[in-house]
């Protein structure tokens, strides 16, 4: 239907960075001009549109996922959703910005967004106030697939097995952090 | 290492799949055959998919923020030079291409006299404020410059108003913008003939004028004055008439009194709805009772019918202020009327007589 879109998307279902920066590129200025032409700033703009883009990118990753509109409806739905929900936020505008592009489904869509990104605020925070070196070692483990030899060498633990005490004490108190803030959404 | 801590070793290894699969096996009936243990298990799930999801999302950052670099990037650098090369490259031109322009606005606006009238346009905005009834009203003075025979008159009068006696004495009311620019002003009438007069009295806040006759044997002939002068504000809808000098003969007009103040809430004038014309201004304006209640001042140009006469009250006013009665030949305003009882064309008769053509010469 769309072939550029349809050219992107398998693109960046294998992970090809230099499509997403194409495909990042490409829309950016719409997006700049529906923020800065209803209270925003460019700045904003950036965070709004990189939220959006990542939630494609996410969607797209998904092994299901089909294309059913075109990748600008996306993104200008979800921007404009995002910056409502925003604005409402800072009672900075209690109007509505002309919907000219939508997309069926946008509210579970809206949904999910919200729901993942709560899940990567609770992660950030849990694991800010985690501290190192707990931080360090569970991101090298569970991020960075780093083995446990080479995490006890990095940290300075005389045997793996104080490395691998370590790593349960920090995963333990981690997941009180996150469970404690992050109870709803369960599977 | 106790019991918990090695469970989660080997739901760690479980869920990266680095068992084999007679392991994964064992460890899939073990979830299957207790409940709590799968819900720990779960647990542990969400919270690795947590993490690896977060770390996705930071990478992606990271990558989106460096496209944002070069988004942003694609705009000082290629966009700057562009222009600078851009105003070397086209300055003769635009240089050419301006003073074109400016020729053309100039030479269009020196050919239409533009550059005059809107000089005097604003020239006229700031004089609004400083001089209101010179803005606002339009004068009713006459250029008969033109009219005049240029034969028989080697100077031509530059303006006529009227003007009318207001002491039997030989003391003339008038306008003060009709003789404001004065070198040497004349009256005429049928009865008077001509007389040249000297002005006595210049009030330009009240925009009155009294002149007096030179000629002081005619000065004492004249009787005392048929009308009185009103001591007191005309009443709105009183019927009031004119006589003045729009042209070479007398002309009469009557209308009444429309309001009590005059251009923008002047209290010191009528609205009155006379027909009044250029020429007109100094003029005298009487009630029914044949008493002068003022004397006509200007109209206002952008409404119909809408016409001033100064307040006899505040002729008065000034005329006592001045204290012209230490002149030679005292001031004495009349103060009966004669002309009560009699019909509007006697009325009249008697007015022309004292109602006068004031011929302003400038040089």
């Amino acid at each position: 239907m769309y072939y550029f879109d349809e050219l992107i998307v398998s693109e960046i279902k294998k992970k090809n960075e230099v499509a997403l920066r194409e495909l990042y590129k490409t829309h950016y200025p719409m997006i700049v001009n529906l923020i800065r032409s209803n209270n925003g700033t460019e700045e904003e703009a950036k965070d709004i549109y990189q939220e959006a883009v990542i939630a494609f990118y996410e969607k797209v990753q998904q092994p299901e996922f089909i294309l059913t509109c075109k990748i600008k409806t996306y993104l200008y739905a979800v921007c404009r959703r995002l910056w409502l929900k925003r604005l409402a936020e800072k009672k900075r505008y209690h109007g509505n910005i002309q919907e000219t592009e939508t997309f069926l489904g946008i509210e579970e869509e809206m949904n999910a967004i919200e729901d993942n990104e709560q899940r990567f605020i609770r992660m950030r925070e849990s694991l800010a106030s985690l501290g190192e070196p707990c931080r360090g070692i569970l991101e090298d483990f569970y991020m960075h697939d780093l083995s446990m030899e080479a995490i006890r060498d990095k940290f300075g633990y005389t045997n793996a097995d104080n490395a691998k005490n370590q790593k349960y004490k920090c995963l333990q108190r981690l997941k009180k952090l996150f469970f404690a803030t992050y109870k709803e959404d369960l599977p | 290492m106790n019991a918990d801590q090695a469970l989660y070793e080997l739901l760690d290894d479980y869920f990266s799949g680095k068992l084999t699969a007679e392991e994964a096996e064992a460890v899939e009936n073990k979830l299957k055959s207790d409940p709590a243990l799968n819900a720990k298990a779960q647990q542990h799930k969400t919270m690795r998919d947590a993490m690896k999801f977060y770390n996705n999302r930071v990478e992606l950052k990271h990558m989106l923020d460096s496209a944002h670099l070069e988004v942003e990037e694609t705009k000082p650098v290629v966009l700057l030079p562009a222009t600078i090369g851009g105003w070397k490259k086209y300055w003769p031109m635009t240089a050419v291409a301006a003073s074109v322009a400016m020729v053309s606005i100039l030479g269009t606006l020196w050919m239409t006299q533009s550059l005059e009238t809107k000089q005097t346009a604003i020239y006229k905005e700031l004089r609004r404020n400083v001089d209101q009834i010179k803005h606002s009203q339009k004068m009713l003075m006459k250029d008969i410059a033109q009219s005049m025979d240029k034969g028989k008159q080697p100077i031509p009068s530059k303006y006529a108003g009227s003007g009318f006696l207001i002491s039997s004495n030989g003391y003339v009311a008038t306008s003060y913008h009709v003789v404001k620019e004065a070198d040497s002003v004349f009256i005429e009438n049928e009865k008077f003939g001509r007389q040249k007069v000297t002005i006595v009295l210049r009030d330009p806040a009240n925009d009155i004028a009294v002149l007096k006759l030179m000629n002081d044997s005619i000065a004492y002939t004249t009787r005392s004055l048929p009308y009185a002068i009103a001591k007191d504000e005309a009443s709105l809808g009183e019927h009031v008439f004119t006589l003045g000098f729009p042209r070479e003969d007398i002309v009469f007009g009557e209308g009444s009194i429309s309001a009590s103040t005059g251009f923008s809430q002047n209290p010191n004038s009528y609205q009155v709805s006379v027909p009044v014309n250029p020429g007109n201004s100094g003029g005298p304006l009487f009630n029914e009772s044949g008493d002068l209640v003022g004397i006509i001042s200007g109209i206002q140009t952008e409404t119909l019918g809408a016409a001033f006469a100064i307040k006899s009250t505040v002729i008065m006013d000034a005329i006592s202020k001045a204290s012209l009665d230490t002149l030679a030949r005292p001031l004495v305003l009349p103060k009966y009327s004669t002309l009560k009882n009699s019909s509007r064309v006697q009325q009249v008769k008697r007015w022309k007589d004292y109602v006068f053509v004031v011929q302003v010469y400038k040089n």
